[in-house]
């Protein structure tokens, strides 16, 4: 399947009359976007804010970071199975609003949305403070469920990213990248002295507000299975969690994944970009047996020769990536493993709640539990009321001066398990 | 807690849902628990029904207690 991204490139969000994009600007009349989200009764009223690079601006707590796109030429439309209809999508041509965000701010379940701060230390370790973002703040209704609030938030959060994704569809790109995955047939007979790399994506599953959804389907349901690389470009997989900030992997990050596109950055030179399989992390050790068992089935049916395994989140999932991993090194075929680490404040605990000596090449994204302090800044959006018990914060952690000092737990993506962040050690 | 407890000299039974990790910590009596959000129950079930699967986890436990072991081994339940 051959996929367009057309980048079109914005520097401005404006809250405005007329809803366009125009010159590297996304205007936005309010009144507009408002009709989309509000056609769920679950939601009394949103508000609209802008936070830009730089300003002294916290938005907490965060639920979900959403892309605006739209599909331009081809078939399907973006979220298939859950916005638009569940059409096959990843050919076609894609246009991105690249540059601007629609950042979804509520308190679900309180402990578990975090922080992106504009500004300071924290926005360091967030892509986040580098989007433009236009963020929605939402009042749900009163006596609503949990879950059906994240459900709401989270529609609410596609529908406008697809809104707005929509009003730059017949706007010339800046830049066009084009991505063109070759079935196992044709990759073998063009690139036949290159390895076979696959990709193993470990999508979050463990229910109670944990999960992920592929065109629409809860992924703790599903067996693992494959996925045509360019499909999560426009939104096949989308987030629908309520996990530790750090290491979620918003919509944003599923449809910018950096390990697919990096692997066909280097597909047909030094390597094959063979496949992508996305398997789940379920609370039950038959679960856990059965996906990685099929994961490693998947691997050997494929022949690939070597396979990326990135994970999402930690603690109980550690099992899932160690099972995943031993079994597909098991097969003879090398592994490489994306994980983060809870190796307490000082780093010396133990980073993996599982661990295995197959497990012998491993990129990490940091360690959750490093402890930051986050400066007073002049406008908060949302809420500050639960940094203390976010995961990541802790008992009187707003200091007297205002800082705030957190685990980068509490960060959205700092950690990322995909490696989608550029800060390193060295 | 489990290696603390059993180096003063008290055999434990560790009943988890992972038994992978409990394997990698090192516990030498292991019973499998239902699920990681619902270890000794499951809402799925009637009050009655989970009565009954929480004594079959404890009943096999107090059996792994008693049963002499060479290593780490882990007690399937028998539902």
């Amino acid at each position: 399947m051959k996929l367009t991204i057309g980048n079109i490139r914005i520097t401005n969000i404006v809250l405005g009359e007329q809803s366009k994009v125009e010159s590297g600007t996304l205007y936005v009349n309010p009144k507009e976007l408002e009709a989309v989200v509000l056609e769920d009764s679950n939601i009394v009223s949103v508000k609209f804010d802008v936070a830009k690079p730089g300003e002294s601006t916290r938005i907490t707590p965060v639920k979900d970071v959403i892309e605006p796109r739209t599909k331009a030429q081809g078939e399907g439309g973006m979220f298939p199975g859950v916005i638009a209809k569940v059409d096959t999508v990843g050919s076609g041509v894609t246009h991105v609003l690249k540059g601007a965000a629609v950042v979804t701010v509520g308190k679900i379940v309180g402990f578990q949305e975090g922080i992106i701060d504009m500004t300071g230390l924290g926005a360091e370790y967030t892509p986040f403070s580098k989007t433009i973002n236009l963020v929605m703040d939402f009042v749900p209704r009163d006596g609503l469920a949990a879950h059906d609030y994240e459900k709401s938030l989270r529609l609410a959060g596609l529908k406008a990213a697809s809104w707005l994704g929509g009003l730059g569809k017949n706007v010339k790109p800046d830049e066009e990248i084009v991505y063109d995955f070759s079935s196992v047939t044709e990759g073998i007979k063009k690139y036949p002295d290159l390895p076979r790399v696959g990709y193993v994506q470990m999508l979050q599953s463990q229910g109670l507000l944990h999960d992920t959804y592929v065109y629409g389907v809860d992924m703790k349901q599903s067996l693992t299975t494959m996925i045509c690389p360019t499909e999560v470009f426009d939104g096949a997989i989308i987030s629908g969690n309520c996990v530790s900030a750090c290491d979620k992997n918003t919509t944003y990050h599923h449809q910018n994944n950096p390990v697919v596109t990096d692997l066909f950055a280097r597909h047909g030179k030094d390597l094959n970009f063979a496949g992508m399989i996305i398997t789940n992390e379920n609370v039950y050790l038959a679960d856990k047996e059965r996906s990685s068992d099929w994961t490693a089935k998947l691997v050997a049916m494929m022949g690939f020769d070597g396979v990326i395994i990135s994970q999402e989140g930690f603690g109980n999932p550690d099992t899932d990536l160690i099972m995943n991993c031993k079994k597909v090194e098991a097969l003879g075929v090398d592994t490489v493993i994306i994980t983060d680490e809870y190796a307490g404040r000082d780093g010396t605990s133990q980073s993996l709640a599982d661990v295995d000596v197959s497990a012998n090449a491993v990129v990490t994204g940091g360690n959750a539990n490093q402890v930051i302090t986050l400066p007073k800044l002049d406008k908060v959006i949302g809420t500050q009321e639960y940094v203390d018990v976010i995961a990541g914060g802790f008992e009187n952690n707003v200091q007297a001066d205002g800082s705030i000092v957190v685990e980068i737990q509490a960060i959205i993506g700092a950690t990322n398990e995909m490696g989608f962040n550029k800060m390193s050690a060295r | 807690m489990v290696k603390e407890v059993e180096r003063a000299g008290i055999p434990v039974v560790h009943i988890c849902t992972v038994t992978p990790i409990s394997m990698t910590v090192g516990a030498n009596r292991i019973v499998p628990a239902i699920a990681i959000p619902h270890p000794l129950g499951n809402p799925k079930l009637s009050m009655a029904e989970e009565k009954e699967i929480r004594t079959k986890i404890v009943e096999t436990s107090l059996q792994a207690l008693a049963t002499p072991v060479d290593g780490q081994t882990i007690f399937e339940v028998k539902y």
